[in-house]
């Protein structure tokens, strides 16, 4: 398994545990993943997120096998663009997560479509969490909304050539991202999220919207449990080859990893 | 402990000695510590059309999920309910049963403002209809006294109450009187024969503060349930609860619930408690009356 959406380090309201490379590699060694894609908890809520960039960095050094650096940038703030140069170019990071309701912009922005065009340059893959934590639990300091679907959409459809994943959301078969025609390019994956496998079964009928290359593995570990995650797909009425797909294949090939 | 809540166990411990009738039948005649029983689920109005044959996808999700049991309730489509209305639910619940005994479980859902409606509802739905519980939404503060002839019959009856919690650090506009744990905990202090469960964990805003608040209320059980999957949740609950008062529950998000327990760095006896032990204990109080 490889898994798109996992994270270290701390995050500003909740702690949170296996957030070190090694505790996190053994909660991956007992579900069976063999390599997460992870980006920085602390640069959420970091004004300036590159030492969080730099810490990820260094604590994934010695397990780049199986840590996969993404860096997280914010393209409002000062030194952005040297930011992911450093990050791709010094610091090893092979994607980008971007967090446009915590750092206070939309995804259709000017500055955050010249983020995706020198990201994509770059030859690397952009991540949207859609959510960090459940709205409902939110802190009394800050309000933090999901990332409307509509704006993801305009997004996709703004930059053609760029690659996206979609994290830790749902309702996409409501939104053209999950209809099959929708004319959107077809420059998204979208991960198991919070999607359901059972009664309404979004996600089956978004395997059959979009195909199971479009569908990737993704648990939120450790903000969240990997186990309901793999639940989902255990449970997904699909061949053999498309639980293959969905949980290690699809994102080999977007992170262009040998298997 | 007061004078009073001794004198009223008192009286309904005779109460229950003078032959109020187990009446749990079929359905659950054969729990036991090994089933799998999610104590927080739903079934759906049949007149709503939304969702025809609910129970039915139910019961074939919980088969894909290894859930033995699933313990239901209905609420209305509109809330707050008139008598009419939950006592409708109610008796789709009861169809519900019959088509899946030992499967479905009912929990009769109520508003207490319509007392004696209520109080003679669950009556029926327990001794007639061998339901299991009794459900709560968010009509009044659970710690309100409209509420106390209610809990007094789920004592009388040794049934468990099943309510709807939150803990949110925003007011809620579309609940104002959302229960959390500390209304929770206030009614169990003037009842502690009451079994209440506090409705998903994972469903209702800050967990950690939802935990927290039931501490010393040592009567009082959890209920996993709820889309919300956090890592910690569930070894936070038992550190902080014990085991023994863990339930299983769903709430319909049910990869979320059975993957958090599955996902919980705790013990497999803890597991088997919380997976269902503790519900089928629940249970067998009003079997046993």
């Amino acid at each position: 398994m490889i898994d798109i959406n996992a994270y270290l380090g701390h995050f500003a309201f909740r702690q949170l545990r296996h957030n070190t490379a090694p505790e996190l590699l053994r909660l991956m060694d007992s579900r069976k993943i063999r390599q997460a894609a992870v980006s920085s908890a602390d640069a959420i809520a970091y004004r300036n997120v590159q030492p969080a960039n730099e810490q990820l960095a260094a604590e994934v050094e010695h397990h780049r096998d199986r840590l996969i650096p993404f860096a997280v940038i914010n393209p409002t703030y000062a030194g952005w663009a040297d930011d992911l140069a450093t990050c791709q170019e010094k610091l090893g990071m092979k994607g980008l997560r971007l967090y446009p309701r915590w750092h206070n912009y939309k995804l259709t922005d000017p500055a955050c479509l010249e983020l995706v065009k020198a990201a994509t340059g770059r030859g690397m893959l952009i991540t949207i969490p859609v959510r960090v934590e459940d709205p409902r639990q939110r802190t009394w300091l800050v309000e933090i909304p999901d990332v409307p679907l509509a704006e993801i959409e305009g997004l996709v459809r703004a930059a053609p050539s760029a690659q996206f994943a979609i994290l830790n959301g749902l309702g996409y078969t409501g939104s053209a991202l999950g209809r099959k025609g929708s004319g959107l390019p077809a420059n998204y994956s979208i991960d198991v999220g919070r999607m359901s496998a059972v009664l309404a079964n979004e996600l089956g009928r978004l395997v059959e919207n979009l195909g199971a290359d479009r569908i990737l593995f993704g648990s939120g570990m450790p903000f969240q449990y990997p186990d309901p995650a793999i639940v989902k797909v255990e449970v997904l009425e699909v061949s053999a080859a498309d639980k293959e797909d969905i949980l290690t294949r699809n994102a080999a090939r977007l992170l262009r990893l040998q298997l | 402990m007061t004078s009073d809540s001794l004198s009223r166990r008192a009286f309904l411990e005779r109460a229950g000695a003078a032959g109020v009738a187990p009446a749990l039948g079929a359905q659950t005649r054969s729990t036991g510590s090994t089933k799998t029983i999610d104590c927080h689920a739903h079934l759906y109005a049949q007149s709503s059309g939304v969702l025809r044959d609910s129970d039915s996808q139910l019961v074939e999700a919980a088969d894909k999920l290894g859930i033995d049991q699933l313990c239901c309730s209905m609420l209305t489509a509109r809330r707050p309910a008139t008598a009419d209305q939950f006592r409708e639910c109610n008796r789709q619940v009861a169809e519900s049963t019959k088509r899946f005994p030992g499967r479905i479980l009912g929990y009769a859902y109520v508003n207490p403002g319509y007392t004696k409606d209520a109080l003679d509802d669950v009556r029926r739905c327990v001794e007639e209809r061998g339901f299991m519980g009794v459900k709560l939404y968010n009509e009044y503060w659970i710690d309100e006294p409209v509420l106390y002839p209610l809990v007094e019959l789920t004592i009388e009856l040794r049934i468990p109450i099943l309510t709807h919690a939150g803990h949110m650090h925003y007011y809620l506009a579309d609940q104002p009187r959302i229960s959390d744990g500390s209304h929770i905990a206030k009614v169990a202090s003037r009842y502690p024969e009451a079994t209440i469960i506090c409705g998903h964990v994972g469903g209702g805003g800050d967990w950690e503060w939802e935990i927290k608040s039931l501490r010393n209320a040592p009567t009082v059980y959890l209920d996993t349930s709820g889309s919300v999957i956090d890592e910690g949740m569930i070894e936070m609950a038992v550190a902080t609860l014990g085991a023994d008062r863990v339930v299983f529950g769903c709430d319909m998000s049910m990869t979320a619930g059975v993957g958090k327990i599955r996902g919980a760095r705790i013990s497999e006896s803890d597991r088997a408690k919380i997976m269902g032990g503790n519900m089928a204990r629940i249970m067998a109080r009003r079997q046993r009356s």
